[in-house]
């Protein structure tokens, strides 16, 4: 189990549309609770596999049989090599926490996703760490999950398959490819031997610009 | 060579891995290793005779993975590879005496309510597998994590063969499972529902298991199986660092557990198995006791009868009128706050009892106890008269549950105890029969020995046996109170048997009621009470058990009477608040005040007044702040939260004095099937149950023609449906496309992130609302 001691408050609150300018003392408190309670029941756990990618109209992985399809995923691993296949889950006691929550007071469980939310990044960001210093890894992408851009969320079956991350982490994806537990994220991470370009994010570069459901509302993907 | 007769040996060798043989031999990560069966058998069959001339007497086929879902994109069916994978295996045994076991693991897909699975269709998977494997001498379910989905398994596995199964779930070194099963939850629900031998495998090697064996041996009267990963993997080459001889070692050690079966897991071979056959020749197999503790379970948490216990009551509609109207809209929400409620007052067990004339028992007895069981993990007393009732509820109760009741009539005890048998319960028998409750102690003793006569007759261990000697109220009949005592105590002391009892009803027609009943439960823990039924919200009566525990030493160190009582002093920090207001506490979040306040309006003001002229503004405020960006979601919500205990007070006030409802209309609010993402849907339905409607909340993953029950039952004319991936939107639409298909009289509402306008107004959406504030004003439109 991953260690963490503290969860990112501050991106929590913007996940809930946060403003500067807004006082938040009257939920101060609640936010404080709902810190302790999460990380005293989250199990943060991850597993990865690094392999090397080959390339003809698809990016596969390497003795394996998963393809990583999409022009989005392609042009992130343009300079890669390898990959890291990634898999964090904060456990299903997260999801639980929250839907007791919900029973006793909606407000708190409000806080307490977008708390694990942001806790479940925080975990990937430890993940990254630990595996790079590991194996002495240099020079990475920034994490691609599938969903981001035109890369295909119907890849999850796949993913979890090819980490054993059902028997290793307690992952799984229903029929919908929504990850269980909720508080999970799969992600493609590419290495490369040379420098990296600082890569953009976000919606001026991605390739489904013009045709994407999230931004036609103002919502955004993650990537 | 059967199972029974593989039994007699001092041990029973299983086989090691398959999917490391395979990998050996080159298969690629991410292919079905089931189809190898069919495209090359000859590997799979030399596998088998690997382990067979290393020493196992049984071995898995190549099964393990081969369900429906995750055989879903292949070209051969689940039957297909299931024959042909214990044909393999049949082939490798020809000739010995060693068995072929059909070899099943998890399915792949967690199970409501973390998941989307249902259990019914993992019962239907799992069936589909048993039927189809029905070559293989025995069935094992291994590598489990889930309790639940263990349960849907091994019913499924008893209901449609008459095969051994073997069962082993998966832990972490904590001791629990990914899920967060425990050991002797594990132990208390597998024997209960008739697994022939429990044990463990995988995750972890036989060095980190020993502390699991260990415990597992204390709780289960079956044979322990164990198959050990050899050591843990690399994350990188994935070699694992346990050698053969080492491997055997630890296996010797646990040999003073009294294991009975042995294998490996991941990354084991022939080697190992033989190495384990060589530590193991040598050693004496080690018997265990045979006394397994009382006790019931939910999958996390077991509660032991070694100490009075607190059965919560509160979850019964008899003299409850709010709670019978709950129970009418299905209003699920409303039951579950009444369950958080009684644990955190003290309860350890809830009973669950949902009868009422006119509604449907059965179905609303399943859906409580699922609900229930998807926040608390309390375990749970099934509560009902009616036998179909108790059935249903069995069947989904996850853990092992107490049963109330039985009585000393041939007919319920012929018909109830046969379900407690299958399905591995506790009972609760009251002493009473065809002549009603006798009014001496020593009748109520023979009834009692009459219904553990019989369900020992039907099976049922000694220790899943429990009595209630039944309570008369004091104020009709007062020589029975000490009948009653005496009873209790010849129960506890000649049969040996748990005690329950029903406590509130002693005070029925007396004045100071608090004072009888908590006097009563003292009386009767002394006498030996195990589990007394109460309301654990009064605090003399919670307090009463506490007490007990610390004076009859069972609270060692008083730490669990300190936990409670220890910082008692109540805060008064708060500034003088003569002058609050409810807008102000509506406004701040001050949810303790707001109730406090409404108490003390309703003195001089009706409740309508209140609502119209202080609550409805102070949201409307709340709303406005929200617009204007001047509070963000989680305040409004806060105020929305605090509004609503002011109305829970009101609400108690009309119930309580007849006035008319305050609710404005009825609106059905769902998360579409195959979503799981509620958070949305709980905001718009707390703003809407301010704004005084009656939202009936089907939950999240709903399915579309409960959807259209709910409209339809309730006559309700505005639906609101939420979904927040893309991958989900389709069940959206296809939930308003039956609705609409019925002419269903309703507007129909959506929202969740990846909505738009747009693609609202294509899947036939009457409104689409952009936050929850929206939602409210739609339903003003609606509904008005």
């Amino acid at each position: 189990m991953a260690n963490i001691e503290s969860i990112n408050i501050d991106e929590a609150l913007r996940y809930m549309g946060y403003k500067d300018n807004i006082d938040i003392e009257n939920i101060r408190d609640i936010i404080c609770s709902c810190e302790k309670k999460l990380l005293s029941s989250a199990e943060p756990r991850y597993c990865y596999k690094i392999a090397d990618i080959e390339r003809s109209d698809k990016i596969t992985v390497k003795n394996t049989d998963l393809m990583l399809a999409g022009k989005s995923i392609s042009s992130h691993l343009a300079e890669c090599q390898k990959v890291i296949l990634l898999a964090a889950t904060l456990s299903d006691k997260a999801d639980k926490l929250i839907s007791l929550m919900n029973v006793t007071d909606v407000t708190s469980a409000l806080i307490t996703d977008a708390m694990a939310s942001a806790m479940t990044e925080q975990l990937c960001d430890i993940a990254e760490e630990e595996i790079r210093r590991e194996h002495g890894i240099k020079h990475t992408t920034f994490r691609f999950s599938p969903g981001y851009g035109d890369f295909p969320i119907d890849i999850q079956r796949d993913f979890i398959k090819i980490l054993s991350a059902d028997k290793k982490i307690g992952l799984t994806a229903n029929d919908s490819n929504i990850l269980i537990p909720r508080k999970s994220v799969t992600a493609v991470i590419g290495i490369s031997d040379k420098p990296l370009p600082q890569k953009k994010r976000g919606c001026a570069v991605c390739s489904m610009n013009k045709s994407c459901q999230y931004k036609k509302r103002g919502a955004h993907c993650g990537f | 060579m059967d199972f029974k007769k593989l039994l007699e040996k001092d041990y029973i060798i299983l086989d090691g891995a398959m999917g490391t043989m395979l990998q050996k031999m080159g298969l690629k990560l991410g292919g079905i290793p089931e189809l190898l069966s069919i495209t090359d058998p000859e590997k799979i069959i030399s596998i088998h005779k690997s382990y067979i001339e290393a020493g196992s007497d049984i071995v898995y086929a190549n099964t393990f993975g081969a369900n429906r879902y995750k055989l879903k994109d292949c070209k051969y069916s689940v039957s297909e590879v299931i024959q042909a994978s214990v044909k393999c295996a049949k082939k490798a045994c020809e000739g010995t005496d060693t068995l072929t076991a059909l070899d099943i693991g998890p399915i792949g897909q967690l199970l409501e309510p973390t998941g989307t699975l249902g259990f019914e269709d993992a019962y239907d998977i799992f069936k589909e597998q048993i039927l189809t494997g029905s070559d293989a001498d025995i069935i094992v379910l291994e590598t489990m994590t889930d309790l639940y989905e263990v349960k849907a398994g091994l019913l499924a596995a008893k209901e449609n063969s008459d095969k051994p199964v073997i069962v082993t779930m998966t832990f972490e070194e904590n001791k629990r499972t990914f899920t967060g099963c425990c050991i002797p939850s594990m132990a208390l629900t597998l024997e209960g529902l008739g697994a022939d031998a429990i044990g463990v495998n995988c995750s972890l090697g036989p060095k980190e298991l020993i502390p699991i064996i260990d415990e597992l041996s204390k709780w289960t009267r079956l044979p322990i199986a164990v198959k050990p990963n050899a050591g843990l993997p690399d994350p990188v080459t994935n070699e694992y660092n346990v050698g053969a001889d080492e491997f055997a070692e630890y296996i010797a050690e646990m040999n003073k557990y009294g294991i009975n079966l042995v294998g490996g897991c991941c990354g084991t071979d022939p080697e190992y198995i033989k190495a384990a056959v060589k530590a193991l020749s040598g050693l004496e197999p080690v018997k265990r006791e045979k006394n397994i503790p009382s006790a019931i379970c939910s999958p996390t948490s077991a509660v032991v009868i070694d100490q009075p216990r607190i059965i919560g009551e509160r979850i019964n509609p008899t003299g409850k009128r709010l709670f019978k109207e709950a129970l009418k809209n299905k209003n699920i929400e409303y039951i579950l706050g009444q369950a958080v409620e009684q644990i955190q007052g003290g309860a350890e067990i809830l009973d669950i009892n949902v009868g009422l004339p006119d509604i449907d028992e059965k179905e609303m007895m399943v859906k409580v106890i699922k609900a229930v069981q998807g926040i608390a993990e309390t375990p749970l007393q099934i509560d009902s008269t009616d036998p179909a009732v108790l059935e249903a509820a069995l069947r989904v109760y996850n853990g092992k549950p107490l049963v109330n009741s039985v009585n000393g009539e041939d007919e319920s005890l012929e018909k109830i105890l046969p379900l407690i048998k299958k399905y591995g319960a506790a009972v609760l028998g009251l002493t009473l029969d065809k002549n009603g409750i006798p009014k001496k102690a020593d009748e109520r003793f023979e009834i009692a020995k009459k219904i553990m006569n019989r369900a020992l007759e039907y099976g049922i261990s000694k220790e899943n046996i429990f009595i209630d000697c039944l309570t008369l109220t004091a104020s009709a009949e007062q020589e029975a109170v000490m009948e009653t005592l005496d009873a209790l105590e010849r129960v506890k002391k000649e049969l040996g048997l748990k005690t329950v009892l029903g406590v509130s009803n002693i005070s029925f027609g007396l004045p100071n009621r608090g004072l009888i009943n908590s006097t009563f439960l003292t009386m009767a823990l002394t006498k030996g009470l195990d589990l007394p039924i109460i309301n654990p919200n009064m605090e003399a009566m919670t307090g009463a058990v506490r007490a007990y525990r610390l004076l009859a030493c069972h609270d060692k160190n008083s730490s669990d009477f300190i936990e409670h009582y220890g910082s008692d002093v109540h805060e008064t920090t708060e500034k003088k608040d003569a002058d609050y207001s409810l807008e102000y506490a509506i406004e701040k979040g001050l949810k303790e005040k707001a109730r406090e306040i409404t108490t003390a309006l309703l003195e001089k003001h009706d409740a309508m007044e209140i609502i119209n002229t202080m609550i409805i503004p102070a949201l409307d405020k709340a709303g406005s702040d929200f617009e204007t960006g001047r509070i963000f979601l989680p305040q409004l919500i806060l105020s929305a939260g605090v509004a609503q205990e002011a109305f829970d007070v009101l609400k108690k006030s009309i119930a309580s004095s007849n006035e008319s409802s305050v609710e404005k209309g009825k609106i059905v609010l769902a998360t579409v099937k195959g979503d799981v993402h509620d958070i949305g849907k709980n905001i718009v339905r707390v703003l809407l149950e301010n704004y005084g409607y009656n939202v009936i909340d089907l939950g999240k993953d709903v399915a579309y023609e409960e959807v259209l029950r709910a409209v339809n039952e309730n006559d309700c004319h505005l639906v609101g449906l939420s979904a927040l991936m893309t991958t989900t939107l389709g069940s959206m639409a296809d939930t308003i496309k039956l609705l609409r298909e019925n002419n269903c009289d309703c507007k129909i509402m959506v929202g969740g992130a990846v909505l738009t306008p747009e693609y609202a107004e294509k899947i036939g959406a009457d409104y689409y609302s952009k936050d929850a504030k929206q939602s409210v004003d739609i339903a003003k439109e609606v509904l008005g």
